[in-house]
Protein backbone atom coordinates (compact mmCIF):
# COMPACT_ATOMS: atom_id res chain seq x y z
CA UNK A 1 0.00 0.00 0.00
CA UNK A 2 2.78 2.38 0.95
CA UNK A 3 4.58 1.37 -2.24
CA UNK A 4 1.62 2.44 -4.38
CA UNK A 5 1.13 5.68 -2.46
CA UNK A 6 4.83 6.48 -2.94
CA UNK A 7 4.45 6.02 -6.70
CA UNK A 8 1.59 8.49 -6.96
CA UNK A 9 3.22 10.99 -4.61
CA UNK A 10 6.42 10.88 -6.66
CA UNK A 11 4.35 12.02 -9.64
CA UNK A 12 2.77 14.86 -7.67
CA UNK A 13 5.36 16.28 -5.31
CA UNK A 14 7.60 17.61 -8.10
CA UNK A 15 4.59 19.07 -9.90
CA UNK A 16 4.20 22.79 -9.34
CA UNK A 17 0.45 22.80 -10.15
CA UNK A 18 -0.09 20.27 -7.37
CA UNK A 19 1.43 22.57 -4.75
CA UNK A 20 -0.44 25.60 -6.08
CA UNK A 21 -3.86 23.93 -6.04
CA UNK A 22 -3.42 21.98 -2.82
CA UNK A 23 -1.80 25.01 -1.16
CA UNK A 24 -4.71 27.17 -2.29
CA UNK A 25 -7.14 24.62 -0.90
CA UNK A 26 -5.60 24.39 2.56
CA UNK A 27 -5.03 28.15 2.85
CA UNK A 28 -8.63 28.97 1.85
CA UNK A 29 -9.95 26.23 4.09
CA UNK A 30 -7.87 27.42 7.03
CA UNK A 31 -8.60 31.12 6.66
CA UNK A 32 -12.32 30.75 6.10
CA UNK A 33 -12.97 28.41 9.00
CA UNK A 34 -10.68 30.21 11.44
CA UNK A 35 -11.87 33.74 10.71
CA UNK A 36 -15.60 33.38 11.46
CA UNK A 37 -15.35 35.28 14.74
CA UNK A 38 -13.45 38.12 13.13
CA UNK A 39 -16.16 38.30 10.47
CA UNK A 40 -18.85 38.49 13.14
CA UNK A 41 -16.95 41.25 14.91
CA UNK A 42 -16.74 43.18 11.66
CA UNK A 43 -20.44 42.60 11.11
CA UNK A 44 -21.17 43.83 14.62
CA UNK A 45 -19.11 46.99 14.15
CA UNK A 46 -20.90 47.70 10.89
CA UNK A 47 -24.19 47.07 12.63
CA UNK A 48 -23.23 49.45 15.43
CA UNK A 49 -22.77 52.20 12.85
CA UNK A 50 -26.40 51.78 11.91
CA UNK A 51 -27.50 51.72 15.52
CA UNK A 52 -28.34 48.03 15.82
CA UNK A 53 -26.61 45.96 18.45
CA UNK A 54 -25.47 42.45 17.66
CA UNK A 55 -24.17 40.61 20.67
CA UNK A 56 -21.74 38.30 19.00
CA UNK A 57 -20.98 36.38 22.15
CA UNK A 58 -24.59 35.27 22.17
CA UNK A 59 -23.95 33.38 18.92
CA UNK A 60 -22.00 30.27 19.98
CA UNK A 61 -20.46 29.74 16.54
CA UNK A 62 -17.11 28.65 17.95
CA UNK A 63 -18.30 27.11 21.20
CA UNK A 64 -17.79 23.44 21.95
CA UNK A 65 -19.59 21.31 20.95
CA UNK A 66 -21.42 23.40 18.26
CA UNK A 67 -18.13 24.26 16.59
CA UNK A 68 -17.71 20.77 15.11
CA UNK A 69 -20.81 20.88 12.96
CA UNK A 70 -20.46 24.61 12.18
CA UNK A 71 -16.91 24.48 10.86
CA UNK A 72 -17.23 21.12 9.16
CA UNK A 73 -20.37 22.21 7.34
CA UNK A 74 -18.51 25.26 5.97
CA UNK A 75 -15.40 23.19 5.12
CA UNK A 76 -17.47 20.92 2.92
CA UNK A 77 -17.80 23.67 0.29
CA UNK A 78 -14.09 23.70 -0.46
CA UNK A 79 -13.84 20.07 -1.52
CA UNK A 80 -14.35 21.16 -5.12
CA UNK A 81 -10.85 22.72 -5.16
CA UNK A 82 -9.35 19.48 -3.95
CA UNK A 83 -11.35 17.62 -6.59
CA UNK A 84 -9.80 19.81 -9.31
CA UNK A 85 -6.41 18.50 -8.25
CA UNK A 86 -7.64 14.92 -8.56
CA UNK A 87 -8.99 15.70 -12.03
CA UNK A 88 -5.63 17.14 -13.11
CA UNK A 89 -3.72 14.23 -11.62
CA UNK A 90 -5.79 11.55 -13.36
CA UNK A 91 -6.37 13.23 -16.73
CA UNK A 92 -2.63 14.04 -16.99
CA UNK A 93 -1.99 10.31 -17.06
CA UNK A 94 -4.09 10.14 -20.22
CA UNK A 95 -2.84 13.30 -21.95
CA UNK A 96 0.80 12.32 -21.35
CA UNK A 97 -0.15 8.64 -21.94
CA UNK A 98 1.91 7.83 -18.84
CA UNK A 99 -0.77 5.40 -17.63
CA UNK A 100 0.26 3.24 -20.59
CA UNK A 101 3.92 3.36 -19.63
CA UNK A 102 3.07 2.67 -15.95
CA UNK A 103 1.34 -0.55 -16.99
CA UNK A 104 4.17 -1.50 -19.37
CA UNK A 105 6.64 -0.90 -16.54
CA UNK A 106 4.88 -3.50 -14.44
CA UNK A 107 2.05 -1.84 -12.51
CA UNK A 108 -1.19 -3.80 -12.74
CA UNK A 109 -4.31 -1.84 -13.68
CA UNK A 110 -5.71 -2.44 -10.21
CA UNK A 111 -2.51 -1.18 -8.63
CA UNK A 112 -2.66 1.95 -10.76
CA UNK A 113 -6.21 2.63 -9.55
CA UNK A 114 -5.26 1.86 -5.94
CA UNK A 115 -2.37 4.33 -6.10
CA UNK A 116 -4.90 7.05 -7.04
CA UNK A 117 -7.41 5.91 -4.39
CA UNK A 118 -4.74 5.95 -1.69
CA UNK A 119 -3.87 9.52 -2.63
CA UNK A 120 -7.57 10.37 -2.26
CA UNK A 121 -7.51 8.81 1.21
CA UNK A 122 -4.43 10.82 2.09
CA UNK A 123 -5.97 14.11 0.89
CA UNK A 124 -9.14 13.34 2.88
CA UNK A 125 -7.14 12.52 6.01
CA UNK A 126 -5.11 15.72 5.66
CA UNK A 127 -8.33 17.75 5.37
CA UNK A 128 -9.58 16.10 8.56
CA UNK A 129 -6.34 16.82 10.41
CA UNK A 130 -6.50 20.44 9.27
CA UNK A 131 -10.08 20.87 10.47
CA UNK A 132 -9.35 19.03 13.73
CA UNK A 133 -6.51 21.45 14.51
CA UNK A 134 -8.58 24.52 13.61
CA UNK A 135 -11.52 23.31 15.70
CA UNK A 136 -9.22 22.66 18.66
CA UNK A 137 -7.40 26.00 18.50
CA UNK A 138 -10.37 28.28 17.74
CA UNK A 139 -12.68 26.33 20.06
CA UNK A 140 -10.28 26.67 22.97
CA UNK A 141 -9.89 30.38 22.26
CA UNK A 142 -13.56 31.31 21.88
CA UNK A 143 -15.48 28.91 24.16
CA UNK A 144 -16.18 30.96 27.31
CA UNK A 145 -16.83 28.37 30.03
CA UNK A 146 -15.02 25.36 28.73
CA UNK A 147 -16.23 22.02 29.92
CA UNK A 148 -13.92 19.22 28.91
CA UNK A 149 -16.77 16.77 28.54
CA UNK A 150 -18.12 18.83 25.62
CA UNK A 151 -14.80 18.85 23.80
CA UNK A 152 -15.26 15.68 21.77
CA UNK A 153 -19.01 15.04 22.04
CA UNK A 154 -19.61 15.91 18.38
CA UNK A 155 -16.38 14.57 16.94
CA UNK A 156 -18.52 12.13 14.95
CA UNK A 157 -18.90 14.94 12.42
CA UNK A 158 -15.20 14.61 11.65
CA UNK A 159 -15.80 11.02 10.53
CA UNK A 160 -18.70 12.19 8.38
CA UNK A 161 -16.43 14.88 6.95
CA UNK A 162 -13.84 12.28 5.98
CA UNK A 163 -16.51 10.27 4.21
CA UNK A 164 -17.85 13.40 2.50
CA UNK A 165 -14.43 14.31 1.05
CA UNK A 166 -13.46 10.75 0.16
CA UNK A 167 -16.79 9.97 -1.50
CA UNK A 168 -16.59 13.15 -3.56
CA UNK A 169 -12.99 12.48 -4.59
CA UNK A 170 -13.97 8.92 -5.56
CA UNK A 171 -16.70 10.39 -7.76
CA UNK A 172 -14.13 12.79 -9.27
CA UNK A 173 -11.64 10.00 -9.93
CA UNK A 174 -14.32 8.00 -11.70
CA UNK A 175 -15.35 10.97 -13.86
CA UNK A 176 -11.69 11.60 -14.74
CA UNK A 177 -11.15 7.99 -15.76
CA UNK A 178 -14.32 7.94 -17.84
CA UNK A 179 -13.87 11.30 -19.58
CA UNK A 180 -10.04 11.44 -19.66
CA UNK A 181 -10.00 15.14 -20.59
CA UNK A 182 -9.42 17.69 -17.86
CA UNK A 183 -11.57 20.54 -19.20
CA UNK A 184 -14.69 18.49 -19.81
CA UNK A 185 -14.26 16.61 -16.54
CA UNK A 186 -14.07 19.86 -14.55
CA UNK A 187 -17.16 21.23 -16.30
CA UNK A 188 -19.20 18.08 -15.66
CA UNK A 189 -17.93 17.85 -12.10
CA UNK A 190 -18.92 21.43 -11.37
CA UNK A 191 -22.34 20.94 -12.97
CA UNK A 192 -23.02 17.69 -11.09
CA UNK A 193 -24.88 19.43 -8.29
CA UNK A 194 -26.95 21.48 -10.70
CA UNK A 195 -27.81 18.56 -12.96
CA UNK A 196 -28.86 16.55 -9.94
CA UNK A 197 -30.87 19.50 -8.65
CA UNK A 198 -32.83 19.74 -11.90
CA UNK A 199 -33.58 16.01 -11.83
CA UNK A 200 -34.65 16.18 -8.20
CA UNK A 201 -36.91 19.17 -8.83
CA UNK A 202 -38.68 17.29 -11.61
CA UNK A 203 -39.33 14.07 -9.74
CA UNK A 204 -40.12 15.75 -6.43
CA UNK A 205 -43.88 15.24 -6.76
CA UNK A 206 -43.77 11.61 -7.81
CA UNK A 207 -40.98 9.78 -6.03
CA UNK A 208 -39.96 12.07 -3.19
CA UNK A 209 -38.65 9.09 -1.20
CA UNK A 210 -35.89 8.57 -3.80
CA UNK A 211 -34.31 11.97 -3.31
CA UNK A 212 -32.04 11.10 -0.34
CA UNK A 213 -30.52 8.35 -2.47
CA UNK A 214 -29.06 10.72 -5.06
CA UNK A 215 -25.25 10.79 -4.88
CA UNK A 216 -24.63 14.53 -4.44
CA UNK A 217 -27.68 14.87 -2.21
CA UNK A 218 -26.53 12.07 0.08
CA UNK A 219 -23.02 13.52 0.30
CA UNK A 220 -24.50 16.90 1.32
CA UNK A 221 -26.80 15.19 3.82
CA UNK A 222 -23.87 13.81 5.82
CA UNK A 223 -23.38 17.10 7.64
CA UNK A 224 -26.63 19.07 7.76
CA UNK A 225 -26.72 22.87 7.73
CA UNK A 226 -26.34 23.96 11.37
CA UNK A 227 -27.02 27.71 11.36
CA UNK A 228 -30.84 27.78 11.53
CA UNK A 229 -30.50 26.63 15.15
CA UNK A 230 -29.41 30.15 16.05
CA UNK A 231 -32.76 31.47 14.95
CA UNK A 232 -34.49 28.79 17.02
CA UNK A 233 -35.23 26.31 14.28
CA UNK A 234 -35.01 22.57 14.50
CA UNK A 235 -31.89 21.17 12.82
CA UNK A 236 -30.36 17.76 12.37
CA UNK A 237 -27.48 17.99 14.84
CA UNK A 238 -26.24 14.42 14.39
CA UNK A 239 -24.86 12.26 11.58
CA UNK A 240 -27.65 10.01 10.38
CA UNK A 241 -26.75 6.38 9.89
CA UNK A 242 -28.89 6.10 6.77
CA UNK A 243 -27.02 8.84 4.92
CA UNK A 244 -23.68 7.29 5.96
CA UNK A 245 -24.87 3.97 4.56
CA UNK A 246 -26.02 5.54 1.29
CA UNK A 247 -22.75 7.43 0.81
CA UNK A 248 -20.72 4.33 1.60
CA UNK A 249 -22.60 2.46 -1.12
CA UNK A 250 -21.97 5.25 -3.61
CA UNK A 251 -18.26 5.35 -2.71
CA UNK A 252 -17.90 1.64 -3.34
CA UNK A 253 -19.87 2.00 -6.58
CA UNK A 254 -17.73 4.89 -7.86
CA UNK A 255 -14.48 3.09 -7.22
CA UNK A 256 -15.82 -0.18 -8.62
CA UNK A 257 -16.92 1.57 -11.82
CA UNK A 258 -13.44 3.08 -12.10
CA UNK A 259 -12.04 -0.42 -11.75
CA UNK A 260 -14.34 -1.84 -14.45
CA UNK A 261 -13.54 0.99 -16.84
CA UNK A 262 -9.79 0.60 -16.35
CA UNK A 263 -9.95 -3.18 -16.65
CA UNK A 264 -11.73 -3.12 -19.98
CA UNK A 265 -10.06 -0.32 -21.87
CA UNK A 266 -7.12 -0.49 -24.26
CA UNK A 267 -4.67 2.09 -23.01
CA UNK B 1 17.82 -22.65 -25.78
CA UNK B 2 15.20 -21.37 -23.38
CA UNK B 3 12.04 -20.02 -24.96
CA UNK B 4 11.50 -16.51 -23.69
CA UNK B 5 8.32 -15.64 -25.49
CA UNK B 6 5.76 -17.92 -27.02
CA UNK B 7 2.71 -16.55 -28.83
CA UNK B 8 -0.19 -18.69 -29.98
CA UNK B 9 -3.07 -17.53 -32.13
CA UNK B 10 -2.93 -13.97 -30.84
CA UNK B 11 -5.71 -11.85 -32.37
CA UNK B 12 -6.90 -8.29 -31.92
CA UNK B 13 -9.96 -6.78 -33.54
CA UNK B 14 -10.73 -3.07 -33.40
CA UNK B 15 -14.36 -3.17 -34.44
CA UNK B 16 -14.35 -4.56 -37.97
CA UNK B 17 -10.64 -4.05 -38.43
CA UNK B 18 -8.48 -7.04 -37.63
CA UNK B 19 -5.19 -5.51 -36.49
CA UNK B 20 -3.49 -8.76 -35.55
CA UNK B 21 -4.69 -12.07 -36.95
CA UNK B 22 -3.81 -15.49 -35.49
CA UNK B 23 -0.20 -14.62 -34.76
CA UNK B 24 2.24 -17.36 -33.75
CA UNK B 25 5.78 -16.49 -32.67
CA UNK B 26 8.63 -17.88 -30.65
CA UNK B 27 11.56 -15.89 -29.32
CA UNK B 28 14.44 -17.68 -27.66
CA UNK B 29 16.94 -16.41 -25.12
CA UNK B 30 19.80 -14.40 -26.57
CA UNK B 31 18.13 -13.62 -29.88
CA UNK B 32 17.92 -10.13 -31.28
CA UNK B 33 14.54 -10.51 -32.85
CA UNK B 34 13.43 -8.04 -35.52
CA UNK B 35 9.74 -7.50 -36.19
CA UNK B 36 9.33 -6.09 -39.66
CA UNK B 37 6.31 -4.80 -41.41
CA UNK B 38 4.97 -1.76 -43.18
CA UNK B 39 3.27 0.94 -41.13
CA UNK B 40 -0.02 -0.32 -39.75
CA UNK B 41 0.91 -3.99 -40.05
CA UNK B 42 0.16 -4.64 -36.37
CA UNK B 43 3.62 -4.48 -34.81
CA UNK B 44 2.76 -2.02 -32.06
CA UNK B 45 -0.63 -3.64 -31.40
CA UNK B 46 1.15 -6.98 -30.94
CA UNK B 47 3.68 -5.49 -28.56
CA UNK B 48 0.87 -3.65 -26.74
CA UNK B 49 -0.86 -6.96 -26.10
CA UNK B 50 2.38 -8.58 -24.97
CA UNK B 51 2.89 -5.71 -22.50
CA UNK B 52 -0.63 -5.73 -21.06
CA UNK B 53 -1.88 -2.37 -22.35
CA UNK B 54 -4.07 -3.78 -25.12
CA UNK B 55 -6.54 -6.54 -24.31
CA UNK B 56 -6.29 -9.40 -26.86
CA UNK B 57 -9.49 -10.49 -28.61
CA UNK B 58 -8.30 -14.08 -28.78
CA UNK B 59 -5.23 -16.24 -28.40
CA UNK B 60 -2.62 -16.48 -25.71
CA UNK B 61 1.03 -15.88 -25.00
CA UNK B 62 3.52 -16.67 -22.29
CA UNK B 63 6.70 -15.03 -21.02
CA UNK B 64 9.38 -17.39 -19.69
CA UNK B 65 6.79 -20.17 -19.94
CA UNK B 66 4.50 -18.42 -17.46
CA UNK B 67 1.10 -16.84 -18.00
CA UNK B 68 1.42 -13.05 -18.42
CA UNK B 69 1.13 -10.93 -15.28
CA UNK B 70 2.31 -7.54 -14.08
CA UNK B 71 5.10 -9.16 -12.03
CA UNK B 72 6.55 -10.67 -15.20
CA UNK B 73 6.40 -7.29 -16.92
CA UNK B 74 8.82 -5.98 -14.31
CA UNK B 75 11.43 -8.33 -15.80
CA UNK B 76 10.97 -6.78 -19.24
CA UNK B 77 12.16 -3.36 -20.33
CA UNK B 78 9.92 -1.92 -23.01
CA UNK B 79 9.37 1.26 -24.95
CA UNK B 80 6.43 1.20 -27.33
CA UNK B 81 6.05 3.81 -30.06
CA UNK B 82 7.44 7.12 -28.85
CA UNK B 83 9.00 7.74 -25.43
CA UNK B 84 6.48 8.43 -22.66
CA UNK B 85 7.47 10.41 -19.58
CA UNK B 86 6.12 13.05 -17.21
CA UNK B 87 7.16 16.28 -18.98
CA UNK B 88 7.37 18.31 -15.77
CA UNK B 89 9.78 15.86 -14.09
CA UNK B 90 13.51 15.78 -14.71
CA UNK B 91 15.12 12.81 -16.45
CA UNK B 92 16.46 11.66 -13.10
CA UNK B 93 13.04 11.90 -11.38
CA UNK B 94 11.34 10.09 -14.25
CA UNK B 95 13.81 7.24 -13.96
CA UNK B 96 13.33 7.18 -10.17
CA UNK B 97 9.63 6.74 -10.78
CA UNK B 98 10.25 3.93 -13.28
CA UNK B 99 12.60 2.25 -10.84
CA UNK B 100 10.01 2.50 -8.04
CA UNK B 101 7.34 0.91 -10.22
CA UNK B 102 9.69 -1.84 -11.33
CA UNK B 103 11.01 -2.22 -7.78
CA UNK B 104 14.51 -1.93 -9.19
CA UNK B 105 17.66 -0.91 -7.36
CA UNK B 106 17.86 2.93 -7.49
CA UNK B 107 21.63 2.59 -7.85
CA UNK B 108 21.01 1.45 -11.45
CA UNK B 109 19.79 4.92 -12.42
CA UNK B 110 23.26 6.46 -12.52
CA UNK B 111 24.51 3.48 -14.50
CA UNK B 112 21.86 3.59 -17.22
CA UNK B 113 22.17 7.36 -17.53
CA UNK B 114 25.83 6.75 -18.24
CA UNK B 115 25.00 4.08 -20.85
CA UNK B 116 22.81 6.47 -22.82
CA UNK B 117 25.10 9.45 -22.15
CA UNK B 118 22.53 11.64 -20.43
CA UNK B 119 24.25 12.15 -17.09
CA UNK B 120 25.01 15.80 -17.82
CA UNK B 121 21.35 16.63 -18.51
CA UNK B 122 19.72 14.40 -15.89
CA UNK B 123 18.39 17.25 -13.73
CA UNK B 124 16.76 19.13 -16.60
CA UNK B 125 13.05 18.74 -17.14
CA UNK B 126 12.05 16.10 -19.67
CA UNK B 127 10.14 18.64 -21.77
CA UNK B 128 13.38 20.48 -22.52
CA UNK B 129 14.97 17.39 -24.10
CA UNK B 130 15.57 16.98 -27.83
CA UNK B 131 13.96 14.03 -29.61
CA UNK B 132 17.21 12.08 -29.59
CA UNK B 133 17.60 12.63 -25.85
CA UNK B 134 14.02 11.53 -25.27
CA UNK B 135 14.65 8.31 -27.20
CA UNK B 136 17.81 7.73 -25.21
CA UNK B 137 16.02 8.34 -21.91
CA UNK B 138 13.42 5.80 -23.02
CA UNK B 139 16.14 3.21 -23.54
CA UNK B 140 17.56 4.12 -20.12
CA UNK B 141 14.15 3.58 -18.50
CA UNK B 142 13.84 0.21 -20.21
CA UNK B 143 17.25 -0.77 -18.87
CA UNK B 144 16.78 0.51 -15.33
CA UNK B 145 15.60 -2.79 -13.88
CA UNK B 146 18.43 -4.69 -15.61
CA UNK B 147 15.78 -6.66 -17.54
CA UNK B 148 16.27 -10.02 -19.23
CA UNK B 149 14.38 -8.86 -22.30
CA UNK B 150 14.33 -5.50 -24.00
CA UNK B 151 11.50 -4.48 -26.32
CA UNK B 152 12.16 -1.51 -28.57
CA UNK B 153 9.59 -0.18 -30.97
CA UNK B 154 11.04 2.03 -33.71
CA UNK B 155 13.84 3.25 -31.45
CA UNK B 156 15.41 5.39 -34.16
CA UNK B 157 12.20 6.93 -35.45
CA UNK B 158 12.67 10.59 -36.31
CA UNK B 159 16.35 10.74 -35.43
CA UNK B 160 19.13 12.28 -37.51
CA UNK B 161 21.86 9.97 -38.90
CA UNK B 162 24.10 10.65 -35.90
CA UNK B 163 21.33 9.83 -33.47
CA UNK B 164 20.50 6.67 -35.39
CA UNK B 165 24.12 5.54 -35.26
CA UNK B 166 24.26 6.25 -31.51
CA UNK B 167 21.11 4.25 -30.75
CA UNK B 168 22.39 1.39 -32.93
CA UNK B 169 25.64 1.35 -30.98
CA UNK B 170 23.71 1.20 -27.71
CA UNK B 171 21.56 -1.69 -28.99
CA UNK B 172 24.62 -3.62 -30.14
CA UNK B 173 26.33 -3.09 -26.78
CA UNK B 174 23.24 -4.35 -24.95
CA UNK B 175 22.95 -7.36 -27.28
CA UNK B 176 26.61 -8.15 -26.64
CA UNK B 177 25.71 -8.46 -22.93
CA UNK B 178 23.58 -11.47 -23.88
CA UNK B 179 20.19 -9.83 -23.43
CA UNK B 180 17.25 -10.86 -25.57
CA UNK B 181 16.01 -7.96 -27.66
CA UNK B 182 12.79 -7.63 -29.61
CA UNK B 183 13.09 -4.80 -32.10
CA UNK B 184 10.13 -3.60 -34.11
CA UNK B 185 11.04 -1.51 -37.09
CA UNK B 186 10.24 -0.72 -40.67
CA UNK B 187 13.88 0.18 -41.32
CA UNK B 188 15.16 -2.99 -42.95
CA UNK B 189 18.72 -1.90 -42.98
CA UNK B 190 18.53 -1.45 -39.22
CA UNK B 191 17.17 -4.94 -38.64
CA UNK B 192 19.79 -6.48 -40.93
CA UNK B 193 22.55 -4.70 -39.06
CA UNK B 194 21.57 -5.58 -35.52
CA UNK B 195 19.21 -8.59 -35.56
CA UNK B 196 19.85 -12.32 -35.52
CA UNK B 197 16.28 -13.34 -36.32
CA UNK B 198 13.34 -11.65 -37.92
CA UNK B 199 9.65 -11.97 -38.62
CA UNK B 200 7.61 -10.14 -41.22
CA UNK B 201 4.08 -8.98 -40.52
CA UNK B 202 1.60 -7.83 -43.09
CA UNK B 203 -1.93 -6.67 -42.30
CA UNK B 204 -1.71 -8.38 -38.93
CA UNK B 205 -0.52 -11.69 -40.28
CA UNK B 206 2.83 -13.37 -39.92
CA UNK B 207 4.11 -13.95 -43.44
CA UNK B 208 7.68 -15.02 -42.75
CA UNK B 209 10.09 -15.72 -39.94
CA UNK B 210 13.64 -17.02 -39.79
CA UNK B 211 17.27 -16.19 -39.07
CA UNK B 212 18.74 -13.06 -40.66
CA UNK B 213 21.77 -15.07 -41.83
CA UNK B 214 19.53 -17.02 -44.23
CA UNK B 215 18.71 -13.86 -46.13
CA UNK B 216 21.90 -13.84 -48.19
CA UNK B 217 21.78 -17.54 -49.02
CA UNK B 218 20.52 -19.15 -52.20
CA UNK B 219 21.06 -17.91 -55.72
CA UNK B 220 23.75 -15.37 -56.32
CA UNK B 221 23.55 -12.40 -58.57
CA UNK B 222 26.80 -11.45 -60.28
CA UNK B 223 27.40 -8.20 -62.09
CA UNK B 224 29.97 -8.42 -64.80
CA UNK B 225 31.47 -6.30 -67.60
CA UNK B 226 34.26 -6.71 -70.15
CA UNK B 227 35.48 -4.97 -73.28
CA UNK B 228 33.84 -7.36 -75.69
CA UNK B 229 31.04 -6.70 -78.14
CA UNK B 230 29.23 -10.05 -77.86
CA UNK B 231 29.46 -10.37 -74.13
CA UNK B 232 25.72 -10.91 -73.73
CA UNK B 233 25.67 -13.82 -76.13
CA UNK B 234 28.70 -15.43 -74.57
CA UNK B 235 27.25 -15.06 -71.06
CA UNK B 236 24.08 -16.82 -72.14
CA UNK B 237 26.16 -19.83 -73.15
CA UNK B 238 27.53 -20.12 -69.60
CA UNK B 239 25.92 -23.19 -68.04
CA UNK B 240 25.73 -21.52 -64.63
CA UNK B 241 23.67 -18.61 -65.91
CA UNK B 242 19.96 -18.71 -65.21
CA UNK B 243 19.30 -15.37 -66.80
CA UNK B 244 21.28 -12.44 -68.13
CA UNK B 245 20.04 -8.89 -67.96
CA UNK B 246 21.64 -5.64 -68.92
CA UNK B 247 21.73 -3.31 -65.95
CA UNK B 248 23.24 0.02 -66.75
CA UNK B 249 26.63 -0.53 -68.35
CA UNK B 250 26.98 -3.97 -66.77
CA UNK B 251 25.31 -7.32 -67.17
CA UNK B 252 23.54 -8.90 -64.22
CA UNK B 253 23.84 -12.67 -64.27
CA UNK B 254 21.45 -14.64 -62.09
CA UNK B 255 23.43 -17.74 -61.17
CA UNK B 256 22.13 -21.29 -60.94
CA UNK B 257 22.52 -23.09 -57.60
CA UNK B 258 26.10 -24.12 -56.92
CA UNK B 259 27.68 -21.61 -59.31
CA UNK B 260 29.64 -18.68 -58.04
CA UNK B 261 31.37 -15.62 -59.40
CA UNK B 262 34.72 -17.39 -59.75
CA UNK B 263 33.13 -20.02 -62.03
CA UNK B 264 31.90 -17.25 -64.28
CA UNK B 265 35.30 -15.58 -64.25
CA UNK B 266 37.02 -18.85 -65.23
CA UNK B 267 34.51 -19.46 -68.02
CA UNK B 268 35.11 -16.03 -69.52
CA UNK B 269 38.88 -16.35 -69.15
CA UNK B 270 38.80 -19.65 -71.02
CA UNK B 271 36.95 -17.88 -73.81
CA UNK B 272 39.77 -15.38 -73.91
CA UNK B 273 37.80 -12.57 -72.30
CA UNK B 274 39.25 -10.60 -69.43
CA UNK B 275 36.63 -8.99 -67.20
CA UNK B 276 36.87 -5.33 -66.32
CA UNK B 277 34.24 -5.51 -63.57
CA UNK B 278 32.98 -8.38 -61.43
CA UNK B 279 30.84 -8.07 -58.30
CA UNK B 280 28.71 -10.48 -56.28
CA UNK B 281 25.48 -8.94 -55.06
CA UNK B 282 24.31 -10.37 -51.75
CA UNK B 283 20.58 -10.26 -51.53
CA UNK B 284 19.67 -7.56 -49.03
CA UNK B 285 16.97 -7.91 -46.44
CA UNK B 286 15.21 -5.10 -48.24
CA UNK B 287 14.93 -7.15 -51.42
CA UNK B 288 13.89 -10.22 -49.49
CA UNK B 289 11.30 -8.20 -47.59
CA UNK B 290 9.79 -6.74 -50.73
CA UNK B 291 9.74 -10.20 -52.31
CA UNK B 292 7.99 -11.66 -49.28
CA UNK B 293 5.41 -8.91 -49.29
CA UNK B 294 4.93 -9.21 -53.04
CA UNK B 295 4.49 -13.00 -52.77
CA UNK B 296 1.84 -12.58 -50.15
CA UNK B 297 -0.13 -10.06 -52.12
CA UNK B 298 -0.94 -12.70 -54.72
Amino acid sequence: MLHLLTIDLKKLTSYRTFWVVVGLYFITLGFTTASGMEFLKWLASKGAEFGSVIKINRIPLYHFPDIWQNLIYISGFFKLILAFMVVISVTNEFTYRTIRQNIIDGLSRTEFLLSKIFTNVLLSVLSCVMIFLIVMVTGLIYTPDLELSYLFTDIGFLGAYFLEIFAFLSYTLMLGLLIQRSGLTIVILSLSFMIEFIIKANIDDYVAWAIPFFPMESISNLVAIPFPRYVFQEIQDYVSISSVAIVLCWTVAFNYLSYLKLKKSDL
Amino acid sequence: MQTVLSVKGLTKNFGKLCAVNQLNLEVKAGQVFGMLGPNGSGKTTTLGMLMGVTNPSAGEFSWFGEAPSHTIRKRIGAVLEHPIFYPYLSGQKNLELNATIKQADPANIAKVLEVVELTARKDDKYKTYSLGMKQRLAIASALVSDPEILILDEPTNGLDPMGIAEIRQIIKRIAADGKTIILASHLLDEVQKVCTHYAVLRKGQLVHSGPVDDVGRGEELVEVNAYHDDLALILQKFEGAKSVKKEGANYAVQMNDGFHSHDLNKFLFNKGIVVSYLATQKKSLEKQFLEILADNKK
